[in-house]
């Protein structure tokens, strides 16, 4: 090769598996943070093996891959068969255009018609909720079989015809020549097919996030929904150990399919590999079979289930030496009420995610965690159901000043979870002291070139609009104008218009001042490499937001919900969580305990619980609430004119 | 001779195209019968309809006089050899011919000795482990005749088995499938659309042409005795001049009255008078004048056309000619042959148009058609 060719291989190489040689090195970081590799460590894939909710994920993908793989394999293989014996020219043209669509039709229109042919469908029968791991199955066996018949109709194609006849001629009756001699014949084929189907159900992300049905959650969708807080190193590790199984696997599969290159022993081995094609194909079989017993059974659980919805990455879940508060809930409820219970955990990546999953009908959710202008917009539209606080009676230890507010008046539909708000986090290293304290730091051009903005349209005009005391919910189109001159006023010092890749941007000293929401503040300062000092502020007049426990209208056991967000308002459980989460907490008995002040440290206390006094009065005043449509459409356009610049 | 198989007047016909057109055929025990034509001729699908491949639309087909026209190939007693052998490449060797036997839960043992016998049958003893994929075309023959015949099948088809296979191979198996048959004692209906492999193995040739049997005879009465234009053209080269029988053993053709042999035709019947190239002498004053257009030579012989008249006669002789040189030309009673006036009249025996490579090219053609 000459050396111009070598470069150009060797860039290919870095270009294609760099990525992954990151995830893997990172996967062994002892820290949390990806700009700094503090150690070699298996402390993630520990932690992986003991995240229940993630290697249930796990299972549940690999159960829908095999069974998807299986049996698209079989049907797909039983299609391409029957298309090839077709005698018309013009009928097999048609079959082949229409098994073409599913593979040119864009995923989401696939994800969102199955969907709704589901939901149709189910409420046809007058099922209750009709997306389930059946459903789930359906579409992806639906969009496997093309390439399944991609794979086999070419073997076919290409047999000699007169094999089969041959085989007939010999003494076999149509199946067994089918069986005996087109099967060895077209094997490549269907193994590829099943590959392909199997991988591709493996790593399917949007048909299975419109199709998805309660508590039935696969990898990718739990991935996604961790983005609320940054996706775990955990999840490195599992990449990790997925990519090399693949490779592993892929590997394997090319050592079967010996191609004509070894002439001496080909003959031993090409009888013998399709002898072990058979078994691999026999033992995938078995596979399935147990593990769809398994899923039966565990579909068909005796005890009744409560259905949670929450955020990803929202909940105490035992992992770090955590409190497991789904099973602390389980326990709790058979010492008190006698009986088991089951906890159907699922989790969503945004408000509006929810909002659709719930107004499509396909799904049914005993409890579900929205922000306040959600339950706003829930509760105006009817989809939450009135609680029965007989059956909460810890709701005495919520804080008065987290009572009453604009989202829910008169305290019948919430019980506050969490609350958050916006503040400014800067490297104390390189931003002066005297610089800090309120929004115009964001605006100072000493440090043009290090500042952060959100890339997101409300909390961009909020830093502007606080900044020059506007109304965050005005619906002057003259104060949104005056905000907007004074985002492009602050352009030209803006580094770069950022969300999740704040984290790494700050951490790394990357840039040394940006606006983000206080609870995230200590996973930043958490990571931060050798010479960054981090430090955090919340200006007078800033967005707060509240999340909070509801029941929606399509609840199934209104009772076993309203114990479980009791419990969830217990000591421990609550404490468990406000620790996880590093938010802060609406309940008295979290933030007025010394063991929990104690193990978050005094910074944290002070930045998370200021003065909780004028809380109500202050988040009444500041926070974001619902905008009309127009005035939407107004602040959206704005912020395009900004982008353009 | 016992008859095996026999076809009454069988139709067949694809998408509305007819293929056989009442065909009837009697093929009996321990022959050596070949079906020879040109490609579409029907003879593919005579051979397929005796094996259960097809089904006729019309006609029957008995087997040792039961009628097997509704049984389906696996129940049926023949077995095939086909154009491109069919081995299954997933098997080797030895199961490839153990393969019907296998069908029939034959024991191990009695697999290994018939297996074995076989091979020897067809020279491939210590082949038994390789993969078929890996033999010459001659050896894959070879594992394809040895796995058609080792159910002992009264009757074997062969449908074109030694087409794949070069000139020098071909004139070997020839002999070898011969010697096969005599050994076994089995029916072989052969198909071949070329008829000197057809003359030279087969006991009995069948000459088809669009879908319909034209001759049925041994290789020597179908050379010598065509029955028609098509038959007399297809089967070597041929003159083919229009005559009138003016009595028995006296024609005229070409302007010239001449003895011949046959006999029992109507006064002045218009007749087809067949006269083969090697049996047209050059003498110095011949019944015939004409003037040479054209010469090749072929290494044993030449081969000249000749002008009648107007009408252009291929003539093989030892004797060197040149172009344009006038000749004379003899032709013994013996070899002139009569025939009926036939659909086929006209349409074959004239050289005017004829070239080696017009010839060859269209060879080349019918084969690929196959």
């Amino acid at each position: 090769m000459k050396p111009a060719a070598k470069v150009y291989t060797a860039l290919i190489m870095i270009f294609l598996f760099a990525p992954i040689a990151i995830l893997l090195i990172f996967s062994f970081n002892s820290a949390k943070s990806l700009s700094v590799f503090s150690g070699f460590s298996l402390y993630w894939y520990r932690e992986l093996f003991r995240d229940a909710e993630t290697l249930g994920a796990v299972r549940n993908t690999l159960v829908l891959a095999l069974s998807a793989a299986v049996l698209s394999t079989a049907m797909g293989t039983a299609a391409a068969v029957g298309i090839f014996r077709l005698r018309s020219k013009v009928l097999r043209a048609a079959y082949d255009t229409v098994t073409n669509i599913p593979m040119i039709n864009p995923d989401i229109i696939t994800g969102i018609s199955l969907m709704l042919m589901f939901v149709f469908v189910g409420r046809l029968f007058g099922a209750a909720t009709s997306l389930n791991f059946w459903t789930m199955l359906i579409a992806h066996i639906t969009f496997c079989l093309p390439y399944v018949i991609l794979q086999v109709l070419p073997k076919l194609q290409q047999m000699d015809a007169s094999l089969p006849e041959a085989a007939m001629d010999l003494g076999c009756t149509p199946f067994r020549a089918f069986l005996k001699v087109e099967i060895p014949e077209i094997m490549p084929g269907i193994v590829t097919g099943l590959i392909m189907a199997f991988t591709l159900s493996l790593d399917d992300f949007v048909i299975s996030y419109f199709t998805a049905g309660n508590g039935f959650q696969t990898l990718p969708i739990r991935i996604y929904n961790m983005t609320k807080k940054t996706v775990t190193p955990k999840m490195y590790a599992l990449s990790t150990i997925i990519f090399f199984t693949i490779l592993a696997l892929l590997i394997m599969t090319n050592l079967i399919d010996t191609g004509p290159g070894v002439e001496k022993q080909e003959k031993k081995e090409r009888s013998a590999a399709s002898k072990r094609r058979t078994k691999l194909a026999v033992a995938i079989g078995a596979v399935l079979a147990v593990g769809m017993a398994a899923v039966l059974f565990l579909g068909a659980p005796k005890k009744p289930v409560l259905n949670v919805y929450n955020w990803g990455e929202y909940i105490s879940d035992g992992s770090e030496d955590s409190f497991d508060v789904l099973q602390g809930f389980e326990d709790w409820y058979l010492e008190n009420y006698g009986h088991e219970v089951e906890v159907n955990y699922t989790t969503f990546a945004s408000n509006e995610d929810m909002y659709a999953k719930l107004s499509s009908g396909a799904v049914s959710y005993d409890v579900i965690v929205p922000s306040d202008y959600m339950i706003a917009r829930m509760r105006e539209e009817g989809m939450l159901l009135p609680l029965d606080f007989d059956n909460i009676p810890n709701y005495q230890y919520i804080g008065e000043s987290f009572k009453n507010l604009y989202y829910d008046p008169d305290n019948l539909y919430s019980v506050p979870y969490t609350y958050n708000f916006t503040g400014i986090i800067y490297d104390a290293n390189r931003v002066d002291e005297a610089d800090t304290g309120d929004w115009d730091l964001l605006w100072n051009p000493k440090y043009a070139g290090q500042i952060l903005q959100f890339n997101n349209s409300r909390d961009a005009f909020g830093t502007a609009q606080y900044k020059l005391g506007l109304d965050v919910n005005s619906d002057d189109p003259a104060d949104w104008q005056a905000a907007l001159a004074a985002l492009k006023e602050q352009q030209p010092l803006v580094k770069s218009y950022v969300m999740d890749e704040v984290y790494n941007m700050m951490e790394s000293g990357e840039a040394a001042v940006c606006t983000y929401y206080a609870g995230d503040y200590f996973i930043m300062a958490d990571a931060q490499a050798p010479g960054v000092e981090l430090s955090f502020y919340a200006p007078e007049r800033t967005n707060y937001f509240v999340d909070a426990f509801c029941i929606p209208t399509c609840c199934q056991n209104k009772e076993l919900a309203e114990a479980f967000i009791n419990y969830m308002l217990e000591y421990e459980p609550a404490v468990a969580n406000a620790e996880y989460i590093c938010y802060g907490c609406p309940n008295r008995l979290v933030y007025e305990d010394g063991a929990y002040a104690e193990d978050m440290g005094e910074e944290a206390m002070e930045i998370l619980y200021p003065n909780l006094d004028d809380f109500g009065e202050k988040y009444e005043q500041f926070a974001f609430r619902n905008l009309s449509p127009d005035m939407l459409s107004t602040v959206n356009t704005l912020w395009e004119e900004l982008k353009i610049n | 001779m016992r008859k095996i198989i026999e076809l009454k007047n069988v139709s067949k016909a694809f998408d509305g195209q007819t293929v056989l057109d009442n065909v009837s055929l009697d093929i009996y025990d321990n022959e050596f019968l070949t079906l020879l034509g040109p490609s579409g001729c029907g003879k593919t699908t005579t051979l397929r309809i005796i094996a259960g491949f097809e089904q006729p639309d019309e006609g029957e087909l008995f087997f040792l006089g039961e009628d097997i026209a509704a049984l389906p190939p696996h129940k049926r007693n023949v077995n095939t050899v086909f154009q491109r052998y069919a081995l299954f490449p997933h098997l080797n060797v030895f199961e490839n011919i153990a393969f019907p036997l296998r069908e029939k839960k034959v024991p191990q043992d009695e697999i290994r000795e018939k297996v074995t016998e076989m091979l020897r049958l067809v020279a491939l003893t210590g082949f038994e482990k390789r993969s078929v994929t890996s033999l010459s075309g001659g050896q894959q023959q070879r594992v394809a005749i040895a796995r058609a015949l080792i159910s002992h099948p009264k009757v074997l088809l062969l449908d074109e088995p030694l087409a794949a296979l070069d000139l020098k191979l071909r004139k070997d198996m020839q002999q070898e499938l011969k010697g096969i048959q005599k050994a076994t004692g089995i029916t072989f209906v052969f198909v071949t659309h070329d008829q000197e492999e057809a003359l030279s193995m087969s006991d009995t040739v069948v000459v088809m042409s669009e879908g319909r049997i034209q001759q049925i005879g041994t290789p020597i009465d179908i050379y010598n005795e065509p029955k028609n234009a098509f038959v007399a053209d297809f089967i070597g080269e041929s003159n083919i001049v229009n005559g009138v029988m003016l009595a028995d053993r006296k024609v005229r053709f070409s302007g010239q009255v001449f003895d011949c042999v046959d006999e029992g035709f109507g006064k002045n019947e218009p007749v087809d008078v067949v006269v083969r190239p090697e049996d047209v002498l050059i003498v110095p004053k011949g019944q015939l004048r004409g003037i040479v257009t054209s010469v090749t030579f072929l290494g044993v012989y030449y081969e000249i056309i000749v002008d009648i008249g107007g009408f252009k006669w291929m003539i093989q002789t030892t004797q060197f000619v040149d172009v344009d040189e006038e000749i004379g030309l003899y032709i013994e009673p013996e070899a002139i042959h009569i025939m009926k006036k036939s659909e086929y009249s006209g349409m074959f025996g004239d050289y005017s148009s004829f070239s080696n490579e017009f010839d060859e090219l269209s060879d080349a053609e019918s084969e690929a058609d196959e």
